[in-house]
């Protein structure tokens, strides 16, 4: 896809989804539609170092976390604006992980993840036991009835997930095309012989980290003003960890478009398991899908659809080659 | 979330007992009740009593005619015990399925839907929530536990009234609970009853929720040597804190507090004769059936049920005052003479409420007038099994006063008596 077509398919995008939401009068729409949001911000941000350079973080709910207990603390001190919470958060969830990747990324392999696990455990139980953010009895978070610019207050979180959203795509495209994307996938292959190349390793795997962690973070910090209430058991919920990682899975973590597919159709398998299922199965289900997709299509959705269009390009040119084979041997 | 179709069930179910019963019959738009009730997670063993509870109620008011003439319908969905799919739930419940009331239960579930009750008017009908509105102070919120207008205090009060009454009387306490929600409430409590009535704490800590092990926090307790001892415990810890005294023979003059689960009759079943001596609360318990004689009623219909479904099989601590709740918006309906929000949340104020638990009446902070929290002391237990807490004498209620059942025994005795 064109640069033009597709900054063109984002605006039309925006349009669109801002036009309807001016017309939908029912609130449950932009709870929802915020969910699934969320969700592709922190597949799209988990990917800048799970997909593109293969470091495996299960921790995205330490970043996530981060960000959200970042707002209840400012906000307690001042009331602010959202959008400076969410910098906020961002900016204190990328330290985090500037710090985090800094000291376990020179270790290659699985030394990073399991200090992401380590991570969010640690930071969980940081959190239950500061009670100025509400420890362990959690924090209330009076959020106000109406937007800044009319509308309610959720359909006001619901376009700021949405520029966010967008922004984190864009942001994994164009890394995607730049040679810190060339760089990460490197690593990804053979990061010796990345290295050997001379491929800044290290660097461009903080950096991802970093990238990676304040979006994490920016993704968390509308969640007290979302939920109203905020403990460290649901701001640490493994459905965030689950999801984060799945999502790319299933949808493909070597390109852009990889977690958004993946967040828009897990949550839709997800949100229609528990409907017509029942909600214990939903969990499961990502289970089994991840397991799925790592088994048969390691490369995800986007993989499967690059494969059934080569196949189907392969065919075509060797149905033109033999046609051509016919034609002469008639 | 999954979308339970018992309303729907519930409706048909009620039409058929009105025919059988040849009660009305239902042209009337049916009165929807909407909830969201953690039916699996964490919560999911007291969520699932009280869904049950609420099946069994709105099959008794179809069966009886419903509520001014219409039918009720539960429209539910399972929240998974996380807050966050709670505000999704309630928007859901008021946009898409258009319910007319709106019930909550549990604290943390709760919260998360009162900016969105607040925002539509909606009162809001409450069940085991503890001091939920002490921050919104909302005019229409309503909650059925009976912790009164002092909601932390209510888990500690008439423990530490029972041990100020030993003689001679105590001068050390330890406190000690889960680095959770509802054991720190009850734990803050505590320490300002232990303040109050002048008890020196020798021991303050916390311990993590996950802990499995809790022999050394037993013997850093026993170390200190305390008269009492205060707990705020989840049902796994409460478990854990209890068989881990008996193990180490730690009894001092008195042993309880606010722990959970010893109100489920699998854990009691379980903990057995390990539980004599301790002092813990109840809403209600066999040996003050006499006292509410229509919550024998409801526990006939729910037992065989719960059973079936594999939930608590003796429903002493949710199902009777669940089915209050309902009961109470029963009456509040009829007083209104419909679903208008603002007449309900008048005749809410005003009533004193007839429910399966006794008289309800609400103060300004939606929370019971005065509370009547029980504290009960096991006894004469043997070995495990369950049954045995249907016996009177297995609870004996030693505070307050006004239902009263025994005195208090100490200091703790052995676990086989």
């Amino acid at each position: 896809m064109s640069n033009l077509r597709f900054w063109g398919l984002m605006g039309v995008l925006i349009v669109v989804v801002w036009l309807a939401g001016r017309l939908v009068t029912n609130e449950y729409v932009f709870f929802a539609g915020y969910a699934v949001l969320q969700y592709i911000l922190l597949a799209t941000a988990w990917n800048l170092l799970g997909g593109y350079a293969g470091y495996i973080n299960f921790g995205s709910a330490a970043f996530f976390a981060l960000g959200a207990y970042m707002s209840v603390a400012l906000n307690k001190l001042v009331e602010l604006p959202v959008p400076i919470l969410i910098v906020a958060g961002g900016v204190s969830a990328g330290a985090l992980g500037l710090v985090m990747g800094y000291l376990t990324l020179k270790l290659r392999g699985v030394f990073f993840s399991i200090a992401t696990l380590a991570l969010a455990i640690v930071f969980q139980a940081v959190i239950t036991n500061w009670s100025w953010v509400g420890g362990a009895s959690g924090a209330y978070v009076m959020r106000p009835a109406d937007g800044p610019w009319g509308g309610s207050y959720v359909e006001y979180l619901f376009y700021l997930m949405l520029a966010m959203a967008c922004g984190s795509v864009a942001l994994a495209r164009t890394i995607e095309r730049s040679d810190m994307g060339y760089g990460l996938s490197a690593i990804r292959d053979d990061e010796g012989a990345a290295e050997s190349n001379g491929v800044p390793t290290l660097r461009l795997k903080v950096l991802a980290t970093v990238l990676s962690g304040t979006l994490m973070g920016m993704a968390g910090a509308p969640l007290p003003f979302y939920v109203a209430y905020l403990d460290p058991p649901s701001a640490f919920n493994l459905s965030y960890a689950v999801n984060t990682i799945a999502m790319p899975l299933v949808g493909g973590t070597q390109t852009w478009i990889g977690p958004v597919i993946g967040a828009v159709l897990l949550t839709a398998v997800q949100e229609t398991a528990m409907v017509t299922i029942s909600s214990a199965s939903n969990l499961l289900l990502v289970g089994l899908l991840m397991i799925a997709f790592i088994a048969l299509a390691p490369n995800g959705i986007v993989g499967l659809a690059k494969a059934w269009k080569k196949g189907e390009t392969h065919d075509a040119v060797s149905n033109r080659s033999a046609h051509r084979h016919r034609g002469r041997s008639g | 979330m999954t979308q339970f179709p018992i309303g729907r069930r519930t409706v048909i179910a009620g039409a058929l007992g009105s025919v059988v019963h040849g009660g009305a019959s239902f042209a009337a738009e049916p009165i929807k009740i909407g909830f969201s009730i953690p039916q699996t997670g964490g919560l999911a063993a007291i969520g699932l009593q009280a869904l049950l509870t609420m099946q069994i109620w709105a099959e008794d008011v179809n069966a009886a005619g419903g509520i001014i003439g219409r039918p009720v319908q539960l429209v539910t969905y399972d929240d998974q015990s996380n807050p966050a799919n709670v505000p999704r739930i309630y928007t859901k419940l008021l946009d898409v399925d258009k319910i007319d009331l709106l019930v909550t239960n549990g604290t943390n579930l709760t919260v998360p839907a009162m900016p969105i009750a607040i925002q539509r008017g909606m009162v809001v009908f409450c069940m085991l929530a503890l001091a939920v509105n002490e921050k919104f102070k909302y005019g229409r919120f309503f909650q059925t536990m009976p912790y009164g207008p002092r909601g932390k205090e209510s888990i500690s009060e008439g423990f530490f009234e029972v041990a100020m009454a030993m003689t001679p009387k105590p001068a050390t306490v330890a406190l000690v609970g889960a680095d959770a929600e509802f054991a720190k409430n009850a734990v803050d409590g505590a320490r300002e009853q232990a303040k109050k009535h002048g008890l020196k704490i020798v021991y303050d800590r916390t311990y993590p929720p996950p802990t499995v092990d809790f022999g050394p926090v037993i013997r850093g307790i026993a170390g200190t040597n305390p008269d009492i001892v205060y707990v705020g415990s989840y049902p796994v810890d409460t478990s854990g804190m209890i068989r881990a005294a008996r193990e180490l023979n730690f009894r001092p003059k008195l042993f309880g507090g606010g722990m959970v689960g010893t109100q489920a009759a699998t854990l009691k079943g379980d903990l057995g004769e390990m539980l004599n001596d301790v002092v813990s609360y109840e809403l209600y318990c066999p040996a003050v059936a006499a006292r509410f004689p229509n919550v024998e009623a409801v526990l006939k219909k729910y037992q065989p049920r719960a059973k079936q479904k594999g939930i608590d099989p003796q429903g002493y601590y949710v199902p009777p005052f669940c089915y209050a709740t309902m009961e109470i918006l029963h009456q509040a309906v009829t007083g209104a003479g419909g679903t208008d929000q603002e007449k309900i949340a008048k005749v809410m104020h005003a009533t004193t409420f007839k429910t399966v638990v006794g008289d309800i009446k609400f103060g300004p902070d939606g929370e019971w007038d005065h509370p009547r929290m029980l504290w009960v002391q096991f006894r004469g237990l043997k070995g495990q099994g369950m049954d045995q807490f249907t016996n009177p004498a297995a609870e004996v209620v030693v505070s307050p006063a006004a239902y009263k059942t025994g005195e208090l025994r100490y200091p703790m005795g052995l676990a086989k008596q």
